[in-house]
């Protein structure tokens, strides 16, 4: 799209091969005297010593989820433990070279990373800055258990903090690395480097390409890991990720000193099972899994497979793949040959493997093999590694005790609704963390903010006359000024998706942000939902504030997991230590069919700690977009395709220039009436006021009040209303059955059920597919409809023939034929 | 046992009263003689004490009902005998209703299932009760005549009645046709000002009317030597305050003059009423007050047994209550005898109108010197004369006994302190 970009003819008419590079194989050779002296004995040991550590912290788990005793140790875990034993070379050797600023993403079965990555990170540190670190993570809460059961020496101290705070998040206690909200499969700990364990198979991928965008955007050093499954190669979001970080742009449009493509490498621990499936032979055609890379770039995404039995293959693999990665030219792809001899889940009765096969692998155990390595080349002698076997499982029961006592480990309870508070991170902040000024191209006063401001800010002059449309600011204006405002304050906000810069956004609510921001601030995405919202997670589970854009709220079905798993669920899941200033900009649109006029905003309403807002007029629009843009929670931000060319009727004075925050959760009263509260979310708020006005001739006054927000939500002006009237309709485009109308009239008849002098009534487009656009009035809402309403099922008006039908039979005629 | 409470007549001429609160609701426990719910008749506020003891089962009638003397209005029994509802055979149909309709009506004592509900399907809203309660605020706010002629047409009710508390009684209804009453003086087409007549003017119009010409009133004058009755009344002004004396007024002094001379002469205590002419052997008296809403005559009961002090202070309080509209009916019914002063505005004598049923009416007049001749004496002086009119029936009482009585009474002023002895 951007017009340096020209596509000859020629050049894509013209006739070739294709040539692709070679991708190796296990191409490292051993040579145990560079070896020694690369690494030196100690780092070698070390390297036995973590695995033996992760060995047996898993068999430790494996025992208590089979027979609920382990070393003589009685507990009965309940959540789930998908343990990795058979994997530990490849979680060390991965993580030998990869210090704190590097960043981990992994997957449900992240123990053996967890572990790895925080004693690699350990050893690279000071005793200082180890400490502080410990202190201040969660008040030091789980540091406080560790002193008590480690003893004096410090870096025993170290290791058993680790493996304790991994523990009892596992455990699901209040003292462990996430206050017990990720458990297993989602205990992570940023300070060292380890970042969200995805329950979700492959949902690691996007979101580390959004961590790795941050690291590039914002000049943090260091690179990011994603560790995925083979079978998550099948997943479209993983493609996504690899595709999102190969774009062209990176290398062909961004500045040169932002540094190139995002430094991600997705590492796909290979163990040749899903669950049962098989990826190579069964489930997916690759025959090997590094093959993938060619689909992705002329790089080949820098593919190779890695002996992940061997810990040196992998860490020199790590290394060489490091440089690729800081010079901007990744993204790299790993396919690192692994092996689990434990089942997928302890319910797992490996019915789908041939015993003989685990047999054969466990011959090949890198714990053995590379012991023999120590011992042959003189690193070690037996009894000093027994000494660490000995002494892994010493530490392994006492963080047990430690981890299963209630005194010691607490769980969150319900007072003070402690998993209540965890929800939202509710920290406003207009400093972002990231250090300078915000890159523009543009002084603000010469961007697009200038022009609007010049423009009428209200429809009507002093003679209610309205002004041209042209020359008065619009929906899609107001937009547009919050976005500029915060570009010009937040160093690291960034916005992208689809046609997002040049076309300025599908519906021009970015209109002149092309001229004023460089490209790493404001980009085009692949057409790529699910990655434009996982690399949004990523970016702002880092630090950053990032705006993502959908441009049909239909199209959130192709984002779901990163909508409904990941950007609701990270801040709660981190036990409070993520922030997620993320706004997803969704539009609803209509007079497109019925895949792009829907309005989905009770899916996401539904989904705990997701804020939702939807303005209804161009003042909401840009206040409200200021207060998400504030914010450090997740903000689904519904805009109304209808409403994108209409300027600012309602609100008397109309849109200021200066910047101001709408208050969060409050509906606004647009109507003052008596007789009956008729409250809309959206664009539907123009049908309730025209509806109002025909009421008023049948001497009914109407309340109407825009919603506004759906979460948080403040109820108490709604019950003010409906105490005064008696009478209420919900109203919405969204289609009736589930919407999110029905909350509302369901919560206000328990809050004003006394006050009632009739059922609340809801008012939703039909449960139909959308009709085409000349039929819409037969689909959507319309202000006979509201009228009827009332009249069917509330107040019937003397003398009023109602023109369709609303009448209660109907309502169970439509429900019995599911229409 | 359940017992019946009947709404009593709360006076002579009371036949309907209507309910204006409920002090007791179902559920109560209450005793004998213990008030259980407020009614207003056409010219007071009363509450109606309970007639047995025990719970209050159930409200017979709503507030606002205008409920005809002798009608049921409650139940009182033990708490767990059944309701004669409760034993009907057919339950009661409960009308769908609205919570909102439901609490107003419960707010107003209004029983739901007398509502007729216009909601969908016919379930009560609130404007079902409001509808209901504005029937009951038209019906408390018009009297039953009035409401009856509204409804057989031919009238429309003003805003605003002249009755108690606003009530519109019929005086003040509108003949359709009759051109509405104008407030303003329409300066270009007359110089008069029309003033529309409130309900009491109408009332007082009717009844003088209706005196006149359904009685042969004959009017006789005469003063009496108030010299004694002055002298006295100066006493009383010095007296000790304590005694509680110093207001007692030179009316109040007449009509103890009136009330001991009056046992002498029973045919002018009398009432005409139906076909009999009845004859009093108690003297309930009459005494014409001036009141903001119009002439109005309390009755003092008994006033012949009476001494001056109780006189005085019955007189008074009456006075009281009727400028604050607190006359219960039976005060202002019952006289025997009235007595009318305009004295205080100078009228040295006047032609009082009987209020019918009564035969006699006493007009008492100013205060004014007259020559006279002391027995034994030359020259005449000038003695202070109180002036007496006489107004009587003379279909029953002829001239010569009335101008005895007013002799008599004459007589009893001028020899004031006599009087008291006995
Ligand atoms: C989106 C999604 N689909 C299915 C699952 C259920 N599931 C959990 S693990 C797993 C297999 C994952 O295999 P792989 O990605 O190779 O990782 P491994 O378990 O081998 O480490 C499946 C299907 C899931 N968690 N998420």
């Amino acid at each position: 799209m951007p017009k340096s970009i020209l596509i000859d003819p020629a050049e894509a008419r013209a006739s070739g091969v294709l040539t692709a590079p070679p991708i190796p194989l296990n191409a490292y050779v051993a040579d145990p005297a560079a070896e020694a002296a690369q690494y030196g004995s100690a780092n070698l040991v070390r390297i036995y010593r973590d695995m033996v550590i992760i060995r047996e912290f898993e068999t430790m788990l494996d025992k208590i989820k089979k027979e609920g005793n382990y070393a003589g140790i009685r507990y009965d875990h309940r959540g789930p433990a998908h343990l990795s034993i058979g994997q530990e070379a490849a979680a060390v050797g991965q993580c030998y070279h990869l210090t704190a600023d590097d960043f981990i993403f992994g997957s449900h079965r992240s123990h053996g990373e967890i572990i790895a990555k925080c004693l690699s990170a350990i050893a690279k540190m000071s005793q200082a800055d180890v400490q502080r670190v410990m202190e201040g993570y969660l008040d030091g809460a789980p540091l406080r258990i560790a002193e008590r059961i480690a003893g004096a020496d410090f870096a025993e101290l170290a290791i058993t903090y680790v493996l304790y705070g991994t523990l009892a998040e596992i455990f699901g206690r209040a003292t462990g690395f996430n206050r017990g909200m990720g458990g297993s499969m989602h205990a992570f700990f940023p300070p060292f480097g380890v970042m969200p364990n995805n329950a979700i198979v492959g949902g690691s991928a996007d979101i580390a390409l959004g961590a790795a965008l941050y690291k590039r955007v914002n000049r943090k050093p260091g690179i990011v890991i994603a560790n995925i499954g083979d079978a998550s190669i099948g997943c479209g979001p993983v493609w996504e990720a690899m595709n999102f970080a190969a774009m062209d742009q990176f290398h062909t449009l961004w500045d040169k000193a932002i540094g190139g493509h995002p430094p991600i490498l997705f590492s796909f621990i290979n163990n040749f099972y899903g669950m049962g499936g098989q990826p190579k032979g069964e489930t997916m055609g690759f025959d090997v899994l590094a093959r993938v890379g060619l689909g992705v770039n002329p790089q080949a995404m820098h593919a190779e497979r890695v002996d992940g039995y061997n810990p040196l293959a992998v860490a020199d693999a790590i290394a060489r793949k490091r440089s690729v990665l800081e010079a901007g030219q990744g993204p790299v792809l790993l396919d690192v040959v692994t092996y689990r001899y434990s089942g997928h889940s302890p319910s797992d009765a490996s019915s789908y493997r041939d015993a003989e096969e685990v047999k054969r692998w466990q011959q090949h155990d890198a714990l053995l093999g590379f012991r023999r390595y120590l011992l042959t080349n003189g690193h070690a002698d037996e009894s000093a590694l027994d000494a660490l076997v000995e002494a892994a499982q010493q530490r392994t029961r006492r963080v047990l005790e430690a981890a299963i006592s209630l005194d010691l480990s607490p769980r969150l309870t319900v007072r003070g609704d402690e998993i209540g508070a965890l929800m939202f991170s509710n920290a406003p902040r207009t400093a972002r963390n990231a250090a300078g000024r915000p890159e523009v191209l543009l002084p603000r006063e010469q961007s697009r903010l200038k022009q609007l401001a010049e423009k009428h800010r209200f429809a009507f002059d002093p003679d209610g006359k309205p002004y041209p449309k042209l020359k008065t600011l619009t929906y899609a204006e107001a937009l547009t000024e919050a976005m500029l405002h915060h570009f010009y304050e937040d160093p690291t906000l960034i916005a992208f998706g689809e046609e997002n810069r040049d076309w300025g956004g599908a519906f021009g609510v970015y209109r002149g942000l092309t001229e004023a921001l460089p490209y790493h601030r404001l980009f085009n995405t692949p057409i790529s939902e699910a990655a434009i919202v996982g690399a949004g997670v990523g970016y702002a589970l880092c630090g950053g504030r990032a705006v993502v854009e959908l441009m049909y709220a239909d199209f959130m079905g192709r984002a779901g997991d990163e909508i409904f798993n990941q950007m609701a669920k990270w801040q709660a899941m981190s036990g409070g230590v993520l922030q997620m200033p993320l706004v997803l900009r969704v539009s609803v649109g209509n007079k497109y069919g019925a895949q792009h006029s829907q309005d989905w905003s009770a899916l996401v309403a539904h989904i705990p700690g997701l804020q939702v807002f939807f303005p209804a007029t161009p003042y909401d629009a840009k206040g409200m977009l200021n207060l998400a843009l504030h914010g450090s929670n997740p903000v689904v931000f519904f805009e109304s395709q209808r409403l994108y060319p209409e300027p600012e009727k309602l609100t008397p004075g109309g849109v200021p220039v200066e910047y101001y925050e709408v208050p969060l959760g409050q509906p606004a009263v647009r109507r003052a009436g008596n007789d009956v509260t008729i409250i809309t979310i959206g664009a539907t708020l123009y049908v309730a006021l025209e509806a109002a006005r025909e009421l008023e001739r049948y001497g009914i006054s109407a309340e109407v009040i825009d919603l506004r927000f759906l979460n948080p939500l403040d109820y108490t002006p709604l019950v003010v209303s409906v105490r005064k009237t008696g009478r209420a309709i919900v109203a919405s485009d969204a289609c009736e059955r589930g919407s999110f109308a029905h909350t509302v009239a369901s919560n206000l008849s328990q809050l004003a059920f006394d006050a009632l002098d009739g059922p609340i009534a809801v008012l939703g487009a039909r449960n139909w597919i959308v009709p085409p656009a000349e039929m819409e009035d037969i689909f959507f809402p319309q202000p006979a409809w509201i009228v009827d309403v009332l009249h069917e099922r509330i107040l019937p008006i003397p003398g009023y023939t109602p023109r369709t039908v609303q009448s209660s039979d109907e309502i169970i005629r439509r429900n019995r034929l599911g229409v | 046992m359940t017992t019946q409470v009947v709404l009593p007549k709360l006076g002579n001429s009371v036949e309907s009263s209507i309910i204006v609160a409920w002090l007791k609701q179902p559920g109560d426990r209450v005793e004998a003689g213990e008030p259980i719910c407020t009614v207003e008749t056409d010219k007071s506020t009363l509450d109606v004490p309970s007639t047995a003891s025990g719970v209050l089962l159930q409200h017979l009638v709503n507030v606002g009902d205008d409920v005809p003397v002798q009608t049921p209005i409650a139940l009182i029994g033990e708490a767990a005998t059944p309701t004669p509802e409760a034993r009907a055979d057919a339950p009661p149909a409960t009308p769908a209703i609205s919570p909102r309709a439901l609490k107003l009506a419960q707010e107003h004592n209004i029983d739901p299932s007398q509502i007729v509900g216009s909601g969908p399907g016919g379930r009560i809203i609130e404007r079902d009760v409001r509808a209901q309660l504005e029937g009951q605020r038209e019906a408390r706010r018009m009297t039953p005549v009035a409401r009856a002629m509204v409804a057989r047409g031919g009238y429309v009710a003003p805003e605003q009645g002249s009755g108690p508390g606003g009530r519109i009684t019929k005086h003040d209804l509108i003949p359709i046709g009759d051109p509405a009453p104008s407030r303003e003086p329409d300066a270009s087409s007359s110089d008069y000002e029309v003033i529309p007549l409130s309900g009491i003017r109408r009332a007082i119009a009717e009844r003088m009317r209706a005196s006149l010409q359904s009685t042969a009133q004959l009017t006789l004058h005469t003063s009496a030597d108030a010299r004694a009755l002055l002298a006295y009344r100066q006493k009383l002004k010095a007296s000790d305050e304590s005694l509680g004396l110093r207001n007692v007024t030179i009316n109040d002094l007449v009509m103890f003059a009136v009330a001991r001379t009056l046992r002498r002469f029973p045919a002018l205590n009398a009432t005409f009423e139906g076909s009999e002419l009845r004859q009093h052997a108690r003297v309930h008296l009459g005494f014409a007050v001036d009141t903001p809403r119009g002439l109005l005559a309390p009755v003092i009961r008994d006033a012949h047994a009476l001494s001056l002090r109780q006189l005085a202070e019955a007189a008074k309080a009456l006075v009281a209550d009727a400028a604050a509209g607190k006359l219960s009916p039976d005060v202002l019914a019952g006289g025997t005898f009235t007595v009318t002063n305009l004295g205080s505005l100078g009228v040295e004598s006047f032609t009082p109108i009987l209020n019918p049923p009564q035969v006699a009416i006493l007009g008492v007049g100013s205060v004014n010197l007259k020559p006279i001749l002391p027995e034994g004496a030359r020259d005449v002086v000038f003695a202070p004369h109180l002036g007496l009119s006489l107004t009587v029936d003379h279909q029953f009482v002829d001239g010569a006994p009335a101008a005895r009585f007013l002799q008599a009474l004459a007589h009893n002023i001028e020899h004031f302190e006599l009087l008291l002895a006995t």
